[in-house]
């Protein structure tokens, strides 16, 4: 290494508490993407694992329209040609006893071998006990009612061994064996006849998996009322369903980058700044520029490689964490998935160093051409303060407008892709962290009227620091300006979603009592006409709800009962009221405004549905706002959705009771009672709406831990920059020292300065925050989700911004302060 | 002294620019030569452009106009690159404030300047450091040293690479008479004894009599005055 470049470096271990924090600050920066990254891609990872664990060598998969087929199918199958293997499978979610949700796969042993060998062969095959795995074990898998197979991973966690007894919400299952699992996602294996009994589903099945060797000709046969997809087919669609998910999960996670390379800008600005003076004094020894910009460069892209070496180890674990969460939502939202941890490997170091330097490049770029521009005979005349004139902040500022202004162009040109959605949401937020300069130039008289009420003459000082430092100062004021306006526009977002999700659960889900079961099961048609009968029940929604494959992509059906919704819900349609409802009664559907969207559907269109018995025309009466899925909901009549699917499978039950009824609590009992006498959970509205806001805000956990990160790289951001102006600005506190001003008028003019530029940001954020909002509602969540949010004006996020610009203010100045009682009562004039 | 002018300024100008304005002039075509082996005092009040003149010379300041020509070749013409091999191989420069690069320690701040001018012998640095009375300080930081040592380190930094030409700019003016009496006459001293060329900045007495030529900036224009007369700085 040469001399030229340890002099830079050696700055790193002389300004170590700066180091740190800027170190800090990347490392944070680069562990939330590599977080987000790891934990969304283990995710997926797990996802496809399990999908080729469980599919073994099938080719299709045989299911109906909607809902479960009769088994009678099987005998067609077994005769016809085209099918060299098939095995009928039931695939169910089943509660533990702690409350974990587990995959259960009922199949019938015999003929899912030539399927899934491997499944079949090693369970009850650990430790190379296979020949043991004994005979009786297999019979007992067979004979026996409640026995499974159990994952050995699962076995372990639950200190289970064959011979145990695994408790669940549906019984006490016995253990007979265990099999290792690749994918390492939980499973219970039982014979699919014992399934279809603890499901209640005797006599159906779920699918039947295939192996066709003339999948064409096959197709000819089955063409009306099944759905045959490939294999691959089918993971695609899966993991198109995700899409949205991920790139709203990817998006956040460049938010904290964002803010770290704001960071990085910071950083590198100091360096430039504080280095100025002794690339003067190279030049004028003769070194060359590139020998300087390489040790610029040097300092710069080793701390970016080491704080993102240490993020990508921080992001591991952050992704250990977030693993199962975004495991939970992925459950609640879209289908049931049960992720492995992501593995350790060294690439994700790599990856971090990368991520880090990278990122560290992109932020010194400007820096960098300031250094190459900088004059060797200014910087010796010892002027190293960087003092930047109002004119370049208006400049900054004209260019930072025209981005904000094509930020929004993109967002009103690009109608539906949500990818320039967010490309347009940065366009527009990097404009407006160029507009900081100038704002405060513009606030910079106000700013010292009201530092110099509150504080005297340190607060004047104050003020005239930051409207001098200009270039220090606006880019530390723009980073935690962009963090808090993404935490103001992520809260308000949240905060109207989750208001929007409370008033239509408040119109749809109206009923008194719902009955449903914790896992996938059925409610009993039987318990459904024997509450019909009782008297004082004025309405009873007979709910289902499956998936539909239109149009080649995954969408939800429901049935319901039009003419109770009608008279005892409100739901809101986007045109006209309850009046819709004659229509569904009358055989329409009314879609949701997500299926609308998706599929550019309209009230008066029809739609061609695959149906038991082909394709069926079924007209649109209206379109209705809901948040049930963004992947559609078509909504019809009961009468309809069994003319159409014969799927008699209820999901819940929606009980009404007149609330005048004197009897009302006793007939309430009454439903309560009838309902545990099956095993099935009853649960109020109330319960309901707390379960269903329960998984809002797990859905949105990974939001607000991002948004917090990136108020975390931000706060760090604010302290260097505080720190940064505290150190290079020590020889005038020294003049302020030797002209009468005490040690705590000296820390006052540092916490004034902290205070001042917190405020500033947050002023900003104001504005900003509320516009990212809106962005985020009216443009992002539509495109990304299909679905209106209503923008709700709390003061919560604000109030929240508020109080994080303060405690950042005060907390990034405290180590100055304390840097400057230390070194009380000489803080030197003297020259370095 | 009779050989062929190492620097020769001729109708030199160096305006700054005021306010949009047509700038203040620091030189107003300022004329002389400086030949192999002089020490030439550049006199003038505080502001008259004897730092100006200097970082001219140096290349890393440009005039508005007139021309420099150092060893016969325009300054000018020489480019960005030629001007950056003039500082690193010919010319050694000594400041006011020392400007040693604080993160670097003695010995490595004497050794840069013999990196850059690629001739990296560690021995000759530290026998530079040696000759300069600072055996033994050679891993200390310029925040360890004094003013004196610290200016020392400094001529051992313009010297080691044996320059053609040394420019000082008031290198006693941050010290006390005695420290500042002692890192003149090295200076002084290491001139004679390489015959290096010097041109040093200053308004102290005592570097008057040690020149051989002095040299006065008036009113943005350099007169040449008796290095025996008694006058003002």
């Amino acid at each position: 290494m040469n001399t030229v470049t340890r002099s830079f470096l050696r700055y790193m271990l002389r300004r170590r508490s700066l180091t740190l924090l800027q170190f800090l600050g990347i490392a944070c920066g680069v562990a939330a993407t590599a977080g987000i990254v790891l934990s969304a891609r283990a995710a997926l990872g797990s996802f496809s694992k399990a999908v080729e664990f469980l599919n073994g060598r099938a080719t299709h998969s045989l299911e109906r329209p909607a809902g479960p087929m009769d088994e009678s199918v099987l005998a067609r199958l077994m005769s016809d040609p085209a099918v060299e293997a098939f095995s009928p499978v039931i695939e169910r979610s089943i509660r533990l006893a702690d409350g974990e949700v587990v995959r259960l796969l009922g199949i019938d042993p015999f003929l899912d071998r030539p399927l899934r060998p491997a499944l079949v062969e090693t369970a009850g095959s650990q430790a190379g006990e296979r020949e043991k795995a004994s005979l009786s074990d297999r019979l007992a898998f067979l004979t026996q009612p409640n026995a499974v197979y159990l994952e050995s991973q699962l076995a372990v966690k639950l200190g289970l061994a064959p011979g145990g007894t695994v408790k669940t919400a549906k019984g006490e299952l016995e253990v007979i064996g265990t099999f290792p699992n690749p994918s390492g996602e939980p499973l219970l294996l039982m014979d699919i006849g014992h399934a279809q009994t603890l499901f209640g589903q005797k006599g159906y099945i779920d699918r039947v998996d295939l192996v066709l060797d003339d999948a064409a000709a096959f197709l000819s046969r089955w063409e009306n009322g099944y759905n045959l997809q490939t294999s691959l087919g089918r993971r695609e669609a899966m993991i198109r369903m995700l899409q949205a998910f991920r790139l709203n999960l990817e998006a956040l996670s460049l938010l904290a980058l964002f803010v770290g390379i704001f960071l990085i800008y910071n950083t590198a600005m100091f360096t430039v700044v504080s280095r100025t003076r002794d690339a003067g004094i190279l030049r004028s020894l003769g070194a060359r520029r590139s020998e300087i910009v390489s040790a610029f460069l040097t300092e710069v892209l080793l701390l970016g490689a080491v704080g993102g070496a240490a993020g990508g180890v921080l992001g591991y674990w952050l992704s250990r964490l977030l693993t199962s969460e975004v495991g939970g939502t992925i459950s609640s939202l879209y289908f049931f998935l049960k992720p492995a941890p992501p593995s350790w490997s060294g690439w994700i170091v790599v990856a971090g160093t990368l991520i880090g330097a990278l990122a560290c490049g992109l932020g010194s770029l400007w820096p960098l051409a300031e250094l190459v521009r900088s004059d060797p005979a200014r910087a010796l005349s010892g002027r190293t303060a960087d003092r930047r004139s109002g004119s370049n902040a208006r400049k900054l500022a004209g260019i930072g407008a025209a981005l904000m202004a094509a930020g929004l162009f993109v967002l009103a040109v690009s109608s539906s892709r949500v990818y320039a959605g967010f490309a347009g949401a940065f366009g527009f937020l990097i404009g407006a962290s160029l507009l900081t300069g100038l704002a405060l130039v513009l606030l910079a008289p106000a700013l010292r009227r009201t530092l110099d009420r509150l504080g005297g003459l340190p607060g004047k000082v104050a003020a005239g620091n930051i409207r001098l430092n200009l270039g220090r100062t606006s880019v530390a004021v723009a980073a935690f300006m962009v963090a808090l306006s993404m935490s103001i526009g992520l809260s308000a977002m949240i905060g109207s979603f989750r208001r929007s999700v409370e008033q239509w659960l408040d119109n749809q889900i109206s009923g008194d009592l719902y009955i449903s079961s914790m896992d996938e099961s059925d409610v009993p048609v039987s318990l459904y006409d024997e509450l019909k009968a009782i008297p004082g029940i004025i309405g009873i929604d007979p709910y289902r709800s499956t998936l539909l494959h239109y149009r080649g992509t995954s969408t939800y059906v429901s049935a319901v009962d039009a003419a109770v919704l009608q008279r005892l819900a409100s739901f809101r349609f986007l045109e006209g009221g309850q009046e819709n409802w004659d229509r569904v009664k009358a055989g329409a559907a009314i879609v949701s405004e997500s299926f609308a969207r998706r599929f550019g559907v309209k009230a008066g269109d029809t739609l061609t549905l695959d149906a038991v018995r082909g394709p069926a025309p079924v007209a649109v009466a209206a379109v209705f706002y809901d948040y049930t899925s963004e992947h559609g909901v078509i909504m019809m009549d009961r009468v309809r959705y069994l003319s159409l699917f014969e799927d008699p499978t209820i999901t819940s039950l929606g009980i009404f009771v007149d609330p005048k009824n004197p009897r009302r609590s006793e007939i309430l009992a009454d439903v309560r009672r009838r309902a545990n006498e099956r095993d099935l959970p009853v649960l109020t509205k109330d319960e309901l709406h707390g379960n269903a806001l329960r998984v809002f805000d797990a859905t949105f956990a990974v939001t607000l831990s991002m948004r917090v990160i990136a108020i975390i790289v931000a706060f760090f951001g604010i302290a260097g920059a505080i720190l940064t102006l505290f150190i290079e600005r020590r020889r005038e506190f020294g003049i302020y020292r030797a002209l009468g001003f005490s040690t705590a008028q000296v820390s006052a003019i540092t916490l004034m300065e902290g205070l001042a530029m917190g405020f500033v940001s947050f002023l900003l954020s104001l504005g900003i925050g509320t516009a990212m909002a809106v962005l985020l509602i009216k443009v992002i969540n539509l495109r990304s989700f299909n679905w209106t949010i209503f923008f709700h004006l709390t003061a919560g996020p604000y109030w929240l911004a508020g109080a994080t610009a303060l405690v950042a203010g005060v907390g990034g100045s405290l180590y100055p302060i304390y840097k400057a009682w230390r070194t009380y009562p000489q803080i030197q004039i003297r020259e370095e | 002294m009779t050989s062929d002018p190492i620097v020769r300024a001729i109708d030199l100008w160096k305006e700054y620019p005021s306010d949009g304005r047509k700038g203040t002039a620091a030189l107003c075509g300022a004329t002389f030569e400086v030949r192999a082996g002089e020490i030439v005092a550049l006199l003038g009040k505080s502001g008259s452009g004897k730092t100006t003149l200097l970082n001219l010379l140096a290349g890393i300041d440009r005039p508005t106009g007139g021309r420099i020509e150092v060893e016969g070749r325009n300054l000018e013409a020489m480019g960005e690159r030629g001007r950056t091999e003039w500082r690193r191989l010919r010319l050694g420069f000594v400041f006011q404030f020392f400007n040693l690069l604080p993160t670097l320690t003695a010995f490595e701040n004497i050794f840069l300047s013999l990196e850059l001018a690629g001739k990296p012998d560690r021995g000759r640095a530290l026998q530079a450091l040696s000759d300069i009375g600072l055996e033994g300080k050679d891993h200390r930081y310029p925040h360890e040293l004094s003013g004196g040592e610290q200016q020392r380190v400094a001529i051992a930094r313009a010297f080691v690479k044996e320059p053609l030409l040394i420019l000082a700019d008031e290198p006693t003016g941050n010290l006390d008479t005695h420290t500042g009496r002692q890192v003149l006459d090295l200076l002084v001293e290491r001139c004679r004894r390489s015959s290096t060329t010097m041109i040093m900045a200053s308004h102290a007495a005592s570097t008057r009599r040690s020149a051989d030529r002095v040299l006065r900036i008036v009113d943005g224009e350099v007169v040449e005055e008796s290095p025996a007369a008694d006058v003002e700085p």
